[in-house]
C-alpha cells in the first residue's frame, strides 16, 4: 500500500504538533526553570527598591496622570491606586514575598500567577522604566503559571515526600509550558536578531565599540578594540552569528538540546558585553528551557 | 485552540511592536483583539533588542538637574554611586523623555509629569532639567572620554501650584537671520551641543 505524498507530510506535521504540546513532560525541567526565574526576578525587583518613593511616593517622579497619558490605553496596575508611602511599599514587599515563595516553591500554583500579574502590575506602572530584562521575565512568569513547576525541586514537593507520598506523574500542562518557552526563545532572539540587521553597525562591526561605551558594561573592551579593529568587528560579528546559531538550533529537534546549552553559556556574556547583564540572565534561563528538556521532546519529527 | 490563538497574538504583538512600524491591517487586529489582554500582561513586546544602531539615540542618558539659575555642578541622575538595574530604569527614562520630545502624541508629557517628584528632589520650584547623550569617543582618538550631547533642556517651574514648561531653545534657532549675517558675533558654541566643547553644560542665565 503507498501513501500518498501530501498526506504523509500533513500526518508528519500533525504528529510533530502534538508532541511539540500535547505529550505530558516531568515537572524538573520546569522546577530548574522557575528557581532561576524566581532569582532573577527577585534581581530586578530589588533594582526597584531603593527608588520606589521617587518613583511612586506622594511627590514622585512618576504621576499618574502623566503615566496614563504615556502608556497604552490598556494598560492597568494595582500600584495605580496606591500613593500613600505605606501601601506602595506594601505592595512592593508582598510581590518580594510572593517571589521568595516561587522561588522555594511553597504554595506554588497560588504564587505564580500572583508573580505573574504583580510583576507585570510593577512595569505597567512605569512602563518607561522597564527593560528587556522584565519583559522576558515576565514571560517566563506566565509560562511558569501554565506548568506544574511545583511538583519538583519544591517546598510542595518535599513535604509530601516526607510523608511519603509518590511523586506527580508527567503531566500535559508542564510540556505545554516547555514548549512555551522554546517558542518565546525562539521569536525573541529572532525579533532581535531581525532588529539588529537593519542596523549598519551590526554589519560593519562598530556595535561592538558602542557597546562597549556603555558605562553600565562590566567588560571594559575599548582600550583592545582601540588597538585592534579586528577585535570589535569579531565580537560584533560573533553575537549576531550566536544568535542565528541559537534560533536555528532552537527549530531544529535534533539540535534543540546543544542551542540550548550553548544559549546557557553564550547568552549571559552577551548580557555582559551590551551592558544589559540581567537580561542576558533572563534569556539564559530561556535557554535552560531547551537545555534540560525530556529527550523525548526533541527526536526527529516522523 | 487557545495555543493557536496564543500564538497568533505572539506573531502579531511582534509585528505590531517593531521599530519599523506595521501595516494598517496588522495594528487593526493586533489592537482589537489581542491588545486588550495581553498588555495588562505585559505580553505585547516587540522584543526588538537592537542593542545598538550606533547612532546617538543609543547612546547613554542622563539627566542633569539644579535649580534654575544656580551656579556649580548639576545632580546627575542616576547618582555616579548608582549602577545595575537602578541606574539603567533612570537612564531608559532619560531616553523616553528625550525620544518624547520628537512624538507629536507625548511632547511634554513626561517633562511636566516629572515636575513635581523634580521639585521635590531639588529642594526648588523652579528647576533647570537637561537631557545629556554620552557618545562614545572616535575609536582612534586616544585618550578621550565620551562627547557630551544634549538631547532635551527645559525650565519648568510651579507657579500659582500649576507646572510650567518653558522649552530651553538655542538663541540661533531664534534670532532672525540677516543678510550678511556671518559678521555677527554668535559667540563661543552652547556647551553641550554636539559641536561644543566636553564639559559640563551651564545654564542660561534666568530671565
Amino acid at each position: 500500500m503507498t501513501t500518498h505524498p501530501q498526506h504523509s507530510t500533513a500526518d508528519t506535521m500533525a504528529a510533530a504538533w502534538t508532541r511539540l504540546w500535547f505529550e505530558p513532560a516531568p515537572a524538573r525541567p520546569l522546577a530548574i526553570v522557575r528557581i532561576l526565574t524566581g532569582v532573577v526576578a527577585l534581581a530586578l525587583w530589588w533594582s526597584w527598591s531603593a527608588d520606589l518613593l521617587t518613583w511612586f511616593g506622594p511627590e514622585g517622579l512618576m504621576p499618574i496622570g502623566a503615566v496614563r497619558a504615556w502608556r497604552s490605553p490598556w494598560a492597568v496596575s494595582a500600584l495605580d491606586a496606591l500613593t500613600a508611602p505605606a501601601t506602595v511599599r506594601g505592595f512592593h514587599l508582598a510581590l518580594g514575598l510572593v517571589l521568595v515563595s516561587l522561588t522555594v516553591g511553597f504554595a506554588t500554583p497560588l504564587v505564580a500567577p500572583l508573580a505573574a500579574v504583580g510583576f507585570a502590575g510593577l512595569l505597567n506602572r512605569a512602563p518607561m522604566l522597564a527593560g528587556p530584562a522584565d519583559d522576558c521575565i515576565a514571560v517566563l512568569l506566565w509560562c511558569l503559571v501554565v506548568g506544574r513547576s511545583g511538583d519538583d525541586l519544591s517546598v510542595d514537593r518535599w513535604l509530601p515526600a516526607r510523608a511519603g507520598r509518590p511523586a506527580p506523574p508527567p503531566h500535559l500542562r508542564n510540556q505545554i509550558a516547555l514548549s512555551l518557552l522554546l517558542l518565546h526563545g525562539i521569536v525573541i532572539t529572532l525579533a532581535a536578531l531581525l532588529a539588529q540587521s537593519k542596523g549598519d553597525a551590526w554589519w560593519d562591526g562598530s556595535a561592538a565599540w558602542w557597546l562597549a561605551g556603555r558605562e553600565e558594561v562590566a567588560l571594559q573592551l575599548q582600550s583592545l578594540y582601540r588597538r585592534s579593529e579586528y577585535l570589535m568587528n569579531g565580537i560584533a560579528h560573533a553575537i549576531t552569528l550566536f544568535e542565528a546559531l541559537f534560533v536555528t538550533g532552537l527549530c531544529i529537534p535534533g539540535l534543540r538540546r546543544s542551542a540550548g546549552w550553548l544559549g546557557v553559556c553564550a547568552w549571559p556574556v552577551v548580557g555582559l558585553l551590551a551592558g544589559e547583564p540581567w537580561w542576558g540572565a533572563a534569556m539564559g534561563v530561556l535557554a535552560v528551557a531547551a537545555a534540560v528538556a525530556p529527550p523525548d521532546r526533541n527526536r526527529q519529527p516522523g | 485552540m487557545a495555543v493557536s490563538f496564543y500564538l497568533m497574538g505572539l506573531v502579531l504583538s511582534v509585528a505590531a511592536n517593531s521599530g519599523s512600524g506595521s501595516s494598517a491591517l496588522v495594528r487593526t487586529v493586533h489592537d482589537r483583539l489581542f491588545s486588550p489582554w495581553m498588555v495588562p500582561a505585559w505580553l505585547d513586546l516587540g522584543f526588538d533588542y537592537r542593542l545598538t544602531y550606533g547612532i546617538p539615540d543609543d547612546a547613554e542618558h542622563l539627566f542633569e538637574v539644579r535649580p534654575w539659575g544656580a551656579s556649580g555642578a548639576p545632580r546627575r541622575l542616576p547618582d555616579l554611586g548608582v549602577g545595575g538595574e537602578r541606574a539603567a530604569r533612570w537612564r531608559r527614562l532619560a531616553r523616553a523623555v528625550a525620544r518624547g520630545e520628537a512624538d507629536p502624541d507625548q511632547e511634554g508629557v513626561l517633562p511636566e509629569g516629572l515636575a513635581t517628584g523634580l521639585f521635590s528632589l531639588v529642594g526648588s520650584d523652579d528647576v533647570s532639567l537637561r537631557v545629556v547623550r554620552m557618545l562614545p569617543p572616535d575609536r582612534l582618538a586616544t585618550g578621550t572620554g565620551p562627547v557630551r550631547d544634549e538631547a532635551f533642556a527645559c525650565r519648568l517651574r510651579r507657579v500659582a501650584g500649576r507646572v510650567q514648561l518653558i522649552r530651553d531653545t538655542p538663541a540661533e534657532e531664534l534670532a532672525p537671520l540677516l543678510p550678511g549675517s556671518d559678521s555677527i558675533d554668535r559667540g563661543p558654541p552652547r556647551p553641550g551641543t554636539p559641536s561644543g566643547p566636553v564639559g559640563p553644560a551651564a545654564d542660561p542665565p534666568p530671565s
